[in-house]
């Protein structure tokens, strides 16, 4: 049977046209000129789809998608809006107010047609799912909405485990960590794996996406580093293997940054390399603090990826810090203000301050990381962790975090 | 953050986005991104020259774009990233792996 799509314009031109050439696609089109007319139509006979003006006098086309969402019968039916050409906010308003697509006035007939395909082809298989759960009554999706919120928990749990409670005793430094989780299920992690006597491994990673496939991607690739790591020497070819793996066995927008690297206590060296995660700092005891470049892309999104390992050498006193884009892009009130509020810190890290003085507006900022970190050298791992953390809250004024942050200080004992 | 997208001879669509792509509007800009995949449009070209700075999450829509672009046998470019930006794709060295253009004209040959 035709699919029915409901076309709603005041201008009658536009109606014809429209109707023109959607039947010719195989579709049968009704069409209404005014917001009301509209709605009694949808009402009365619900179509498979409402290619709506926003436009129109009386009712715009806002109140009517709002309208249509209030009522049973049509509150599932798909709606591209049509808005002006230019006029951002109407679109962002309209996918609020629950359309599906926007197409933007003055049209390409070919884009209307593939518009409403896509639209089509994406909502189909829910027309036939909905009246199913419908037919299961309220108690199904309930008891779905519970176990979803079980296997939530389970989740975290299971991450939480995952996670060393201490940071290792290693003789001669200093090794503290904080993790805050702004869900149940975190995207940031760290590890510490012992290799030898005299040398552990230490990670920090920060996996994109969020929900269970993204804790997945953290426990596959925490279970892959835990077993290469042990194989392979160089850190680079161990982020190689890790890449080329999780390219392999994973959805486009699942992927991660993180740092790998080996703390050797006979020699001081810290041998690392970097999946695209924002630069470490190394302190060092002439008051100097430099970022530690050397590294690659980030993990599991490109098979061509490279990866370079570098070492540097901690004199006592010195400090290494790790930290998760959760810090350096918390943002001024984090939680009213609307843009910079939800995530992150990828500041773009750069030596020229300057450069950063554009940032410190919104975000906590790598300069302002490497300020602190520099102001507090003399207190223990642990207190410098704590340290970071007020100074995040002076920043924003909350304590709350609307992205995960996750932080490894390494100092060597003077 | 503001945007429009233009479709050009070629199929080629051009989102040209303008202010800062941060929190929030991140959302916006990836869902412009997939509509524009989901119409069958995966040729793409993401006009930076007014945009002066992204955040991770957004950096992280334009990977996502990007992996299914490859996928699809499509393509995303990058014109005119500005300093800030071009230097959060140094970082993650997406820059090595995505095509970065300086003029619309060149952004374009990328796809003939």
């Amino acid at each position: 049977m035709a699919e029915t799509i409901l076309v709603v314009d005041d201008d009658l031109d536009i109606l014809e046209l429209l109707k023109m050439n959607l039947e010719p696609e195989g579709y049968k089109v009704q069409t209404a000129s005014d917001g009301d007319s509209a709605v009694q139509s949808a009402c009365t006979d619900p179509p498979d789809l409402i290619l709506l003006d926003v436009m129109m006098p009386h009712k715009n086309g806002f109140q009517v998608v709002e309208e249509l969402k209030d009522i049973e019968e049509t509150k599932n039916v798909p709606i591209i809006l049509v808005t002006a050409r230019g006029q951002t906010e109407d679109k962002v308003r309209g996918l609020d107010t629950g359309a599906d697509d926007y197409i933007t006035k003055p049209f390409d007939l070919r884009e209307v047609t593939a518009r409403v395909e896509a639209v089509l082809g994406r909502t189909r298989p829910i027309k036939y799912i909905n009246p199913l759960m419908r037919a299961m009554g309220d108690g199904f999706s309930e008891k779905g909405l519970e176990q979803l919120a079980g296997h939530l928990q389970a989740a975290a749990a299971i991450q939480k485990k995952l996670l060393p409670e201490q940071a290792p005793n290693i003789d001669g430094f200093d090794i503290a960590t904080l993790l805050q989780s702004s869900t149940s299920v975190s995207g940031d992690f760290y590890d510490f794996i012992p290799l030898s006597e005299t040398q552990i491994g230490i990670v920090l990673g920060d996996v994109k996406g969020s929900g269970i496939p993204a804790a997945l991607l953290m426990v596959m690739i925490r279970t892959a580093l835990r077993l290469l790591c042990h194989e392979e020497e160089a850190p680079a070819s161990i982020l190689k293997r890790i890449n080329d793996l999780v390219v392999q066995d994973t959805e486009a927008d699942l992927f991660a940054t993180m740092i790998y690297g080996i703390l050797d206590t006979t020699d001081s060296t810290f041998t690392y390399s970097n999946g695209g995660h924002c630069y470490p700092f190394h302190w060092t005891q002439d008051r100097n603090i430099t970022r530690l470049k050397t590294g690659g892309m980030l993990i599991g999104a490109f098979k061509e990826a490279t990866f370079t390992t570098d070492f540097c050498l901690m004199a006592p006193g010195d400090i290494i810090a790790f930290y998760t884009d959760g810090i350096t892009e918390t943002g001024i009130g984090d939680n009213t203000n609307s843009e910079g509020n939800q995530s992150i810190a990828t500041s773009p890290e750069s030596d020229d301050s300057n450069e950063d003085a554009i940032l410190t507006d919104i975000f906590y900022g790598g300069d302002r990381l490497a300020a602190c970190l520099s102001e507090n050298t003399s207190l223990s791992a642990s207190a410098l962790c704590e340290a970071i953390v007020e100074d995040l809250a002076r920043f924003s004024g909350s304590t709350q975090t609307h992205d995960d942050r996750a932080l490894i200080v390494i100092k060597r004992d003077v | 953050m503001n945007f429009e997208t233009t479709i050009e001879t070629g199929n080629i669509s051009t989102l040209h986005v303008e202010g800062k792509i941060l929190g929030n509007a991140t959302d916006t800009f990836r869902k412009e991104m997939e509509l524009q995949l989901q119409t069958g449009r995966d040729k793409l070209v993401v006009d930076l020259t007014n945009v002066s700075l992204i955040d991770s999450s957004a950096l992280g829509a334009i990977v996502t774009t990007l992996k299914y672009c490859q996928q699809s046998g499509g393509k995303l470019v990058l014109l005119k990233p500005q300093k800030a930006v071009q230097e959060v794709l140094e970082v993650t060295q997406l820059a090595t792996v995505i095509e970065i253009y300086d003029t619309e004209e060149a952004a374009r040959a990328a796809f003939s």
